[in-house]
This record gives structure tokens, sequence and C-alpha cells, in this order.
């Protein structure tokens, strides 16, 4: 194969990493090939490399196997395109001929590579890809959202926390387009339902470098709390200015959680200081399996985990523990999905066991976290409360849920 | 002298006519489609799809070669005109329309569409053709962007998928080589027609062309329109070929990569266009396969082509082979 | 039946540029007309309103009766009004027979022919391979125009014109930039046109104009100095003084 292509040989990768012998011994057979497409290239490449480590970490601490057999790791640009994204897909599953493909990053991209496995059956795993109706409205039965989570799905306990701080009146600022819609939708939908007010929301393009414009009006509304979607440069821009504007300290900013995601602020300093976002993992975590994670991934990587790497991580596993259950045979697709449908995951850097609702989202216990300082001066997420068991419904029923049209710009719940 | 004017008038005619096609023109066009035709037969599957979207893009950079090498006019929102074709095409087809009337109403608003930005900039020439035309695709874009209750937004569309006879790649593929064969056969009839010999008179001269006697705005929309209409075609079969629809594909990296192919393949060759979309589609693909600078590489063998090859590949086969026209081989 | 080409009160402004000023003229049909001037009288400016190129500030420009005045360039094209340029203006990149296929092409509804090759009826082939032989062209029908002499160029700037059949020649400067021996190709062609054909020639060279016409209108600084036959001009003071030189007899 080409040289990107990642062929994990008997532990030759992660020697110093224990590895559990039952399984080394059935190492044997064809390899199980695996496409992993991520955004090398373009706005979210960053975010793209880490995908690729969390996901080649998980495999190289197993000594290269899945279910016991080897895995091969064949690598893609998506380009952040969804043609490119397209095109890739069909390389990796017509010429390349992976038993299952993972990842993208950008909505788009993993929604054109899901639309072209709606035709090939080839499953498809995303982790990443949050766009709300793959698990809701328009769910293809071989696309799965392992170790995922939709968009709107962590901003709904933030709201509710919002309003237990006694916050009636707030405002959202958003990227303007549908993963940015669908956040702030989670957010005002159950905000409003609560009693609350959402005063104004604003939309702003991709790429804005000068936030004065959108801060000053948010600064003349009077409202109690800001919620704030931003991913990228966006997000790093978008929290310095909401410093400089003098607006932290006098109005609470909480937002989507990857705006305060490690990739994110991991270059940053005080300006990120007491942000409070939901989300299901936090790198902060007392909890002994995310400490353990954490510590592996920073030994590994010089950097704490982002979001990325995390999710990349877990998803591996779900795949490698539903392979396990069906002894490594993934001939037969149908057999393999449903597989990873029942899977309940439970040794993840969660700590916690996950599992995915009839729509195929998994149900986390979702913890609110606020940026805290390390000793070491570097910032990362902090659980300051939890709430179990969330699924992406809430607490509506989905049935009834589903009838609502999908979140975009004019439809906010 | 009167007698060898009124005695041999028909030979007369045909001296005045424009330069016939050589033989070792034919013969390679021939060559070529024989050669179209018989690779399904020898490659894997998946390069099958490939060659489909060279087919496909061949179309789009005959239509931008088309304007920039015949009437001298280089667009840059063809890419738009196509992917406005591709959204339409879905649109119609995600809602139930059968994909050839999905297509037919794609190929009809991309149309409609060349025909509006036609009167915008047919008055303009050089960079303001350029940056007027970049203003038009850039609006599309804007527009599928934004209009997400139609057009979905940065996600797209999703099609419904393609017919039963046509999801397996070959059969796919020579539905589309068929489709581009008529296509790339009409482009060759309108460049060759006495309509097409005003294009290339504009280019060389608009002033003189007034003085002859001929109304220059108007053949300019109508080629622009007629250019538009062969863009919306591969536009229709992008749809059909990729079964999605985002704002990448009205995109002016889509409008730039079809230029790219055109000046590649040699502008105002027409069969250029096969030649540069299978030089950038192939480049793409392997050199992605090494590097994730793929579009550092592209741009470095676009460099060396301008400096070695100015007239594209074509055009550079076209003087090493000097016999090419009956001009030469008189 | 005559064909009246005429000018009336024409004034062509740029700006504060008075080009041409209130320029009144009658041409009959079949006569020779020249409108000489020093470098920037408004000749060209003239011709252009003429043409079409630029339309009148003010005053009329008449056609066999009718007024063109606000007629774009292809329309008075269409009624016959056929032109040459004073820079040459033809279509580099094509064959001479493309050219002239252009040239006759432009009034018949076949240009905008989508499927058919460009061809034309014996009549108009007869047409264009008479025009070609006569600007001496009847073996550079094959050749590319950027691989003409400069003096060959000219030619076709004359085929063209000629090959549409018009019914008035309006000739900028047709032998400007021409050597002497060329000049005389360029002249001995003017002479041999058909003589019921209205021409208007502007030119540098008075031999040409001396010997080719029936009557020269003068211009200077955009106004209409005098318009008499060629021996009259040659005796007029005014003229010498402005144009020929001071105490010239022949320049």
């Amino acid at each position: 194969m080409d040289r990107r292509t990642f062929l994990f040989a008997g532990g030759s990768l992660a020697a110093s990493i224990p590895l559990s012998g039952s399984w080394m011994a059935r190492a044997q057979g064809e390899p199980i090939r695996i496409g992993l497409m991520a955004p090398l290239t373009g706005v979210v490449a960053s975010g793209g490399r880490e995908m690729v480590d969390g996901f080649q970490m998980y495999f190289a601490e197993k000594g290269g196997l899945i279910a016991g057999r080897p895995v091969e790791i064949i690598v893609e640009d998506d380009g952040a395109n969804p043609d490119i994204a397209l095109q890739k897909a069909r390389r990796l599953v017509e010429q390349a001929k992976v038993h299952l493909l993972f990842g993208n990053l950008l909505a788009n991209t993993g929604l054109a590579v899901a639309n072209y496995v709606e035709s090939t059956g080839t499953p498809y795993f995303i982790p990443i890809i949050a766009a709300d109706d793959l698990t809701q409205r328009h769910r293809i039965s071989n696309v799965i959202r392992v170790a995922g989570y939709s968009a709107s799905h962590f901003p709904r306990p933030l709201a509710d926390w919002a309003l237990a701080q006694g916050w009636r009146k707030a405002a959202t600022i958003s990227q303007d387009y549908t993963f940015g819609h669908e956040q702030c939708g989670g957010f005002s939908q159950v905000f409003r339902a609560g009693g609350g007010e959402v005063i104004g929301q604003f939309w702003h393009p991709l790429n804005t470098s000068d936030f004065s414009s959108y801060l000053g009006q948010l600064a003349g509304l009077g409202v109690d709390v800001i919620f704030a979607m931003e991913t990228g440069a966006d997000a790093t821009r978008f929290m310095q200015q909401y410093r400089d504007f003098g607006l932290k300290g006098n109005i609470p900013l909480i937002g989507a959680m990857n705006m305060t995601d490690q990739s994110v602020i991991r270059t940053m300093g005080d300006e990120v200081e007491g942000i409070v976002s939901a989300a299901h993992f936090a790198e902060g975590s007392t909890v002994p399996a995310t400490q353990e994670f954490v510590a592996r991934y920073e030994a590994a990587y010089k950097n704490l985990p982002s979001l990325y790497g995390f999710a990349m991580y877990s998803g591996a596993m779900w795949i490698d523990e539903a392979l396990k259950s069906i002894d490594g045979d993934i001939s037969d697709t149908g057999a393999f999905l449903a597989a990873v449908s029942k899977t309940e995951l439970t040794g993840s850097p969660l700590g916690t066991a996950v599992k995915l609702d009839d729509y195929g989202n998994p149900i986390y216990d979702v913890v609110i976290r606020s940026l805290r300082k390390r000793p070491d001066g570097r910032f990362w997420n902090e659980p300051i409360a939890e709430y179990p068991a969330v699924s992406q419904f809430w607490t509506y029923d989905p049935e009834e849920y589903l009838r609502q049209p999908a979140f975009s710009r004019d439809y906010q719940g | 002298m009167t007698a060898s004017l009124s005695s041999d008038s028909a030979a007369a005619a045909g001296d005045l006519s424009t330069s016939r096609v050589g033989k070792a023109a034919t013969v390679s066009v021939l060559l070529g489609a024989l050669v179209l035709a018989a690779l399904p037969m020898v490659l894997p599957n998946y390069q099958v799809s490939v060659l489909t979207e060279v087919l496909i893009f061949a179309v789009l950079a005959m239509s931008i070669d088309m304007l920039a090498g015949y009437a001298g006019r280089t667009s840059l929102c063809h890419g738009a005109i196509f992917g406005t074709a591709t959204y339409m095409t879905i649109w119609l087809a995600q809602d139930g329309s059968s994909i050839a009337v999905a297509m037919i109403a794609g190929v009809l608003m991309a149309t409609m569409l060349a025909a509006v930005f036609g009167m915008l900039a047919i008055r303009t020439s050089g960079v303001y053709f350029l940056l007027l035309t970049l203003a038009l695709g850039m609006v599309v874009w804007g527009i599928c962007l934004r209009w997400t209750s139609v057009t979905g937004g940065e996600n797209g569309l999703r099609g419904p998928g393609r017919p039963e006879f046509l999801n397996d790649h070959v059969s796919f593929y020579y539905v589309v080589f068929v489709c581009v064969a008529l296509i790339t056969l009409a482009m060759w009839r309108i460049v060759r027609s006495p309509f097409g010999l005003t294009m290339r008179g504009i280019r060389d001269s608009e002033s003189r062309m007034q003085a002859l006697g001929y109304n220059v705005p108007l053949h300019m929309f109508a080629a622009f329109t007629i250019s538009g209409f062969f863009a919306g075609m591969a536009g229709a079969l992008y749809a059909v070929f990729n079964n999605f629809v985002s704002p990448s594909a009205v995109a002016l990296v889509l409008s730039v990569e079809g230029l790219l192919m055109t000046i590649v393949g040699g502008v105002g060759t027409l069969f250029g266009g096969f030649i540069g979309a299978a030089a950038i589609i192939a480049l793409e693909n392997v050199v992605s396969l090494y590097t994730e600078r793929w579009q550092s590489v592209l741009g470095a063998v676009f460099i060396i082509i301008m400096i070695f090859a100015p007239d594209g590949v074509l055009g550079r086969l076209k003087d090493g082979f000097g016999k090419w026209t009956s001009r030469s081989s008189r | 039946m005559q064909d009246y080409f005429r000018l009336e009160n024409v004034t062509v402004q740029f700006g504060a540029l008075v080009a041409v000023d209130a320029v009144s003229m009658a041409i009959r049909s079949g006569e020779r007309r020249a409108i000489i001037g020093p470098n920037g009288a408004g000749k060209t400016t003239l011709f252009n309103a003429m043409t079409g190129v630029v339309r009148p500030t003010q005053g009329r420009v008449l056609f066999d009766g009718n007024d063109i005045s606000r007629a774009p360039v292809h329309k008075r094209s269409a009624m016959g009004i056929s032109r040459t340029f004073q820079i040459t203006n033809l279509f580099p990149r094509l064959s001479v027979a493309e050219n002239v296929l252009l040239a006759m092409l432009g009034h018949t509804p076949r240009k905008f022919a989508l499927a058919t090759l460009p061809t034309l009826n014996p009549d108009e082939a007869e047409r264009g391979a008479a025009a070609l032989e006569m600007t001496g062209l009847g073996n550079r029908r094959h050749s590319v125009v950027t691989e003409l002499s400069y003096g060959e160029q000219r030619q076709l700037e004359l085929a063209m014109a000629l090959a549409t059949q018009p019914r008035i020649l309006l000739l900028d400067e047709p032998a400007a930039g021409l050597s002497p021996r060329e000049r005389v190709i360029v002249s001995d062609i003017i002479r041999a046109l058909p003589r019921d054909l209205t021409l208007i020639l502007i030119e540098h060279d008075m031999d040409i104009v001396m010997n080719l016409v029936d009557y020269i209108t003068v211009l200077n600084n955009g106004k209409l100095l005098v318009e008499a036959s060629p021996e009259k001009i040659k005796n007029n003071t005014d003229v010498q003084d402005v144009y020929l030189g001071r105490g010239g007899q022949d320049a």
C-alpha cells in the first residue's frame, strides 16, 4: 500500500503498552481494513490531525489488533470539502476495499459520505459528525454515531443549568451554519421552555476576525448570560475579544463544548478562565479512567486530549468491543452493525457505561464544565455539575420531538 | 482571372471555407474515443468512477473553452452555472421527480442563469469580464450557502440515488460516455459553424465585427448562454454521478479548476478539455495518496505547463505535429 | 435613383473638446469624395459619426433618405455602409479566407447557424474570390493574417470592405504606413473599383487624393473649411495655409 497506510504489526508501535494477551493469541488471518477520513488540510486541519492521533493511539495500545485480528488503517484527507470527502470515500470502499469507514469532521463532509454509503452498505462510524438528523430524521442504518453526539444534545443540559443559576435573559452568538443553528436551537428551546427568554440571536459568517459590532450589541441587551457557539480560530478570537471588550466578568459566558475544547484553548491564557460548557467528556475530571487516559495521551502527544482525540479513541474502542462480541467476524455486515448497536461501552475514558439510544446516538452522563487553571498554568475543563443519562431528546418524547422541524436560522425551537 | 472566378465557383466556395480537419486530427479523436470506450473493460471499479468524473469535467472544461478559446472571454462563473444544474437536479430528484426530468430542469435552470449572467457580462472583456463573472459566481455560492430551506445550506442536499440500472459503475460510465460523446460532437459542430467563426472574429476584433454588420453583444449573449447550457449538462451529469450537492459545487474553486483544465489541455482546442480534466483529476487522485499537499503539487504542475507549454498540452501536441489542419497540408 | 449620404450640422463633442463642429455635407450616389485636413482636424471622428461608432452630439446623419443618426454600427453596415480602418483592424488569428468569409456572412442570417460549416453560395463565393483577386490576395487565401506583410494586410482591409458589396465605401487612410511601391498598388486597387460605388476617402497622400476623387472636403479644427474640386483645392490659399503648407504648390 502507499505510505499513508498504517499497518500495525504485532505491537511494534506500542511496546511499552501492556497488551491483553488473550486477544493477541487469536491474531490471525486477513487484517481488518479501516478507512479513516479526516480534514488534514484546510481550515480545520488541526482538529483533523487530532482525530487521527486519537484513533491511532487506541490501536497502538492494543498492539495493532482489533478483536484479535490485525488492523490496517488507511488515512485519507477529506480536505474539509464534501466533494473531496465523497471521492475519498469512494476510493476507500471501491479500491482499498475497506471493511468500514470512520471519521470526517465537518458535517457537510459527513453527510456526503453518509449519502454514499447508504448505497454501498459500508458501515460508517461518525464520532465527530454531529449533524442532528443523522440520528434523528434521516437515519441511515449503516451510519452509526459511536462515541459521538448530536449537535443539539449538550446545549440542552447547559440551558437547564443556566436557568438553575437564576439567569432568565440570554442571548446567543454563533457561526452561521447548521452546526451552530442546531446547538443554539438546543439551548434556546430548553431555556425558553424553562421560563427563560432569549432576547437576541446573532449569526456571523465563518472566519470573522472582528467581533466588535456583535459584542457591542450583546453588551447593550442587558442579558444575564451569553451562549456562544464558535469553532477553531473564530473561538479563539471571540473569547479574546470578549475579554478585550470588557464583557468578561460582567456577563457570564457559556458556550458550546467545541469553543472551550483543548484544540482551541491550548494556546490561550486567562481570558478563557471560568467559561462554562457542557459535554460528555472533561479532561479535568477526577474520574480515574479519564485521568489515566489524559495521562497516556499527554505522554504520547505532549498535549491534553481534545474532544476529537477522545471521541476517535472511544469510537475505535467501541468497534473493537463490538467485533470481539462476534469473534472478529466482520463478513456479515448486518450482524456487525447489530453488534455495534448492542454494545455497551464500559471501558471508555469516561469511566461510565455508554450505550446507544434507539436512534443510534449515545446516551451520556453530561457534565457541566468550567475552565480552570491547572498548577502548571494550563487551562482545562473541570466538571462542576452532572446530568446523568441525557439522551439527544432531552426530556421530550422522541416521536413527538421528531415532528418538529430541524433547527435552522429560522427555527430555534 | 475572370475565367477562374466564374468557371469554378464551387471550388472557390470550398476555398473560402474554414480549414478542414486533417487526417491526423480525425485519427487522434477516433483513437481517443476508442480508448475511452475500452478502458472500463480493463480498469478496476474505482478507476471507472474516476474516469466518469473525467468525462463530466471535460464537458465543463470544454464549455469554458468555448468562451475562453473561441470568444476570448475567460469566465470565472462556469462552476456556479455547472453547480446550479447540479442543485436543481438533486433538488427535484429528492422531491420525487424522475431523474431525466430533474436533469432537463437542471440544464434549463443553468441555461437561464447563464442567459442572465450573459446579459450582465457580455459588454465587458478582459479583466473586467473576469472580475464580473467572478462576482456573479460568488453570488450563486452565497445564495446556495444561505438559502438553507431550499439548498440545505453548507450541508447541501442528498439525492435519492441512481436508478437501479445505473448503479454499477460500468453501466453508468457508458451512459455518461454516450452523453458526453453527443455533447462533444455538438460543441465541435458549433465551434466549426458560422457561429463559431463569429466567436473567433469577436475574439480577434469586436470593432471590425461591428463594422461588418455583426451585432456583437447579441452574439456574445448567445455564446455565453450556449456555453452555460453545456456547463449545465455537465452539472446535471455530476448530480447523478455524486448523488449529492453542496456549496462546493458552485464554489469559485470549481470555476478555477475548470479553467485550469481548459488551460492545461489547451485553450481554443476544445478536445484539450479531456486532456486537462484527465490530468488534473489524475493528479488529485494520485498525488493525494502520497502527500496532503497535493494542491501545492497541482500548483507546481500548472506553473510548469505555463512555462513549457503555454498553449496547453494539446496545443503543444498540435504544434509538434505541424500537419494538423489542411491549412498546413495544403 | 440617387443615393445620398448627407450630414446635417453634425457636431461631435467629447467633454469640452469639440472634435467635429457643425459639419454639413452631401455626397451623391457614385461620387468619389476625399476628406482631407491636418492631424486633429476631426476626419476620423467624422468617419466614426458616419459609421455609427460615435453618435453625433447634435445634427443628423442621413443615408438614402433615412435618418441613421442613432443606428448602431452593425445596422448601418447592413444598410450597405462599409469601411476600412486607419489602423489595420483584421482578425489576426484567422486566415485570409476566413476574414473574407466573416465579412460576407455578416449580412446573411446564416451567421447564426450552429450546426453547419461556414460556406458560401456560388454567388457569394464568386464575389469573395473576386474581391480577393481584385486586391491581389487571390493566392494568399489560406495564409493566417499574421503571416501577411503590412501591405497585404491593408489590401485585405479593402478586400473585406469590397466583398460585402457595399453601397458606400469609407476608406480611412488606406495607404497609411505603406511603402511607395505598395501605395501604387493600393491606389490602383481603388481606381479599379466599380465607378458606381460611392466612395469617401480620408488620405494624407495628395497624389492619391488628386488622382482618385471628384470632390474634396477640407476640415480644419473640426470645422468645414472648404469644399471644391481637386484643382480648385490645389489653388485655394486657405487650404494651402492650413494644410499644404504656405506657398507649397505640390505637397
